[in-house]
């Protein structure tokens, strides 16, 4: 009848975690919300950076050559265009083509990007669509100094004629430039962050008050401790969203390698786990903090009402990173980010504009892991408390004092 | 075996407020035994075995087991039906049992078989894999009696577990129990079915508010009542009695009379003032039924 067990036996503290939290994961890895979330994200992120590639949007890292090809006496021009072209930073293949047709069928094939014929001092050139304006600026100024040479002047001369007006380039104090790559992936991982935490906090909160709504709670406080059952939960539903938000960095590192064309600083590898670190801090903290809530009420229907500061509270910190993300150099921006209700959106933005140091880093994650000690506390406190407390909302200090 | 591993409640008090729950309650459920515990509504059961279990904490008196008082240890070896049925309804029969067993102490394997044996035992094989909340009450009731079992329990504290069951449950979950006792466990149970208590169970408590007022076997509670006798003297006149203090006539059937004779009173001073009328074609003695026991018990305590 009873299977060989031990009498008494240690506390089975562990055990029933990991049973809490086993059956957590099971139950919301099967759930059609996992896998339609998922899928969402995935497909977002790993889209819109092979959106950005596609469109350029990054710094390109290998920039593709323009090939250029030179028929006739417009071949002379070729030595002068090659210098200028390097010196506006445009990466050129210069070509002998045979004649004026076989290069602008050429061009017409996609073969090459521009043929220029004619003589030295007047090209013409026949170009696809695709050719970058700085290509057309060093034709023009072959061009030129051909015609500079034959009115006479000397090398020295031409090269005095055609400096360059030097133009000192300042930024203005504390604006954001227009469209800055680091700033986008700031805003795309807030974003990502902010949803993350409200959806997997809100997950903390049902399940908070699922055994109580289902009458379970008597039947399992009978051989698990309040404070076991709590810590199972936030525990197995914080491995479901490292799973998750695990896939979708992946997915992001992946279609970053595949558009190889694009660098984004702030997809490094090293930026995109302490996006995951932050993530789990804040999780912790969030979690903690609707738990603690949550353990007040009996009902699914409560919840919402009863978590409402908590939503608040991120919601705040959703619309300050949107604040730091135009001021990334404010003293209120810096600040913000070493407040641990802020600090894992706020300083996931700095790491990905790249104006967060690590000492800075580490202070937050420090001070923020503080707090996630407290608040944890805190919750199991007032879950134990509550547990049995089945029916009307529990009043805060009640359950704070037992 | 030295010890008898009976489960003792002893002297536990329990107050909320101004209402007190209960008054040193004291009793023993012996091992292999199957006790019944009735009260009225609100007159303690729930409250004493949420006590056994620990889920409440008594402000006075201790529980047993074996001799030793219940540490956590000990209670994860008490099966439990809670008055509030409650399970999981969006997790599957068999793997919500298998959990309960492991969070009990079975491994993992042992959880899974043991689960598809109770779900067999109370004919719900079919639906291992099925949503409790697609289940009929009556179904989940049997889930929620089998998830008390599924680890193999030393003893059984079931609140109220007949409730709402047709009779062919209540013939299944009844055969059940006296299974589990018979195999040794102490199994107690409250509930509201006096007939039911009677037929099934070894010994009675009755509880009202928050005291014992009365314990023993069923027939030591049927034997301590008023004694009472059919008599059946079809040519006696009216009043025939009424020179016998200490005897009531509670009803008449025809020219048969129910008397209730006072303790101490000799049913043979009854019989010879019945002969004394005419021939007596009936003397029988009838012992009250546990409901009027009840009913007795609990208007004397209340006056």
């Amino acid at each position: 009848m009873s299977p060989s067990l031990p009498a008494g036996g240690a506390s089975p503290w562990r055990r029933n975690v990991f049973l809490v939290a086993r059956r957590e994961i099971l139950i919301r890895l099967r759930s059609r919300v996992f896998a339609g979330s998922t899928v969402v994200m995935v497909v977002l992120v790993a889209g819109g950076i092979l959106a950005a590639s596609y469109f350029q949007v990054g710094t390109p890292s290998q920039p593709a050559a323009v090939r250029v090809g030179f028929s006739g006496g417009a071949q002379t021009l070729e030595q002068s265009f090659r210098s200028t072209a390097a010196a506006l930073g445009e990466t050129v293949t210069v070509t002998d083509v045979a004649d004026p047709g076989t290069g602008r069928s050429q061009v017409e094939a996609g073969t090459l990007d521009m043929a220029v014929s004619g003589t030295a001092t007047a090209p013409v050139a026949v170009a696809g669509e695709s050719l970058p304006s700085l290509a057309e600026i060093a034709l023009d100024a072959a061009a030129q100094d051909a015609r500079l040479a034959a009115a006479g002047l000397t090398p020295s001369a031409i090269t005095s004629v055609r400096a360059v007006v030097p133009v000192e380039r300042v930024q203005p104090t504390g604006s954001r430039k227009p469209f800055d790559q680091g700033a986008a992936a700031g805003l795309v991982v807030g974003i990502l962050l902010f949803m993350a935490l409200g959806m997997y906090g809100n997950f903390v909160s049902q399940g908070v008050v699922e055994e109580k709504a289902t009458r379970m709670m008597e039947i399992l406080l009978a051989t698990v401790r309040p404070v076991e059952l709590l810590a199972g939960k936030v525990i197995g539903i914080g491995l479901v969203a490292t799973l998750q938000l695990g896939l979708v960095a992946a997915a992001a590192l992946s279609a970053g390698s595949i558009s190889h064309t694009v660098s984004i600083p702030a997809l490094g590898v090293v930026e995109v786990g302490s996006y995951l670190i932050w993530f789990e801090l804040g999780f912790l903290l969030y979690a903690s903090a609707y738990a603690t809530v949550a353990a007040l009420v009996s009902r699914q229907e409560e919840v919402a009402g009863a978590t409402a500061p908590i939503s608040i509270l991120l919601g705040v910190s959703y619309l300050l990173m949107y604040f730091a993300l135009a001021r990334p150099t404010s003293p209120l921006t810096t600040v913000l980010s070493f407040l641990p209700p802020t600090a894992p959106t706020l300083m996931s933005v700095r790491i990905a504009e790249g104006s967060a140091e690590p000492w800075q880093v580490a202070l937050a994650m420090a001070l923020t892991l503080a707090t996630i000690a407290g608040v944890v506390w805190l919750a199991g406190r007032v879950y134990a408390n509550s547990a049995m407390r089945i029916g009307a909302r529990v009043r805060f200090m009640d359950a704070f004092r037992g | 075996m030295t010890t008898d591993r009976r489960l003792e409640i002893k002297g536990i008090s329990k107050r909320y407020g101004e209402t007190v729950a209960l008054q040193n309650l004291s009793f023993d459920v012996r091992a292999g035994e199957l006790f019944g515990f009735v009260g009225r509504n609100g007159a303690g059961k729930t409250t004493a075995m949420r006590i056994v279990l620990g889920v409440l904490t008594p402000d006075a008196g201790e529980v047993r087991w074996d001799g030793v008082p219940l540490d956590f240890a000990a209670r994860r070896r008490i099966g439990y039906m809670p008055e509030e049925r409650g399970l999981y309804p969006k997790m599957r029969l068999a793997e919500q049992l298998a959990y309960l067993g492991e969070l009990h102490g079975m491994s993992g394997s042992e959880a899974r078989v043991s689960a598809l044996r109770w779900l067999n035992r109370f004919g719900l094989k079919d639906r291992a894999n099925d949503d409790v909340q697609a289940l009929s009450l009556g179904n989940q009731q049997r889930i929620q009696l089998a998830a008390a079992l599924v680890f193999g329990p030393d003893v059984l504290v079931l609140d109220e577990p007949f409730a709402g069951l047709d009779p062919l449950a209540v013939d299944v979950m009844s055969a059940v129990l006296r299974e589990q006792a018979d195999a040794g466990l102490p199994v107690v149970f409250s509930s509201h079915e006096l007939e039911l208590v009677e037929r099934l169970c070894d010994r009675v408590g009755i509880i009202d508010r928050g005291k014992m007022v009365a314990i023993g076997t069923v027939a030591e509670l049927r034997a301590g009542g008023h004694e009472r006798l059919w008599i059946d003297a079809p040519g006696a006149p009216a009043g025939w009695d009424s020179g016998v203090d200490g005897a009531r006539l509670m009803q008449t059937d025809g020219s048969r009379l129910l008397f209730e004779l006072d303790p101490g009173v000799d049913n043979q001073a009854l019989l010879h003032a019945a002969l004394a009328t005419g021939p007596v074609l009936e003397f029988s003695r009838v012992e009250p039924s546990l409901g009027e026991i009840f009913r007795t018990v609990v208007e004397e305590s209340a006056a």
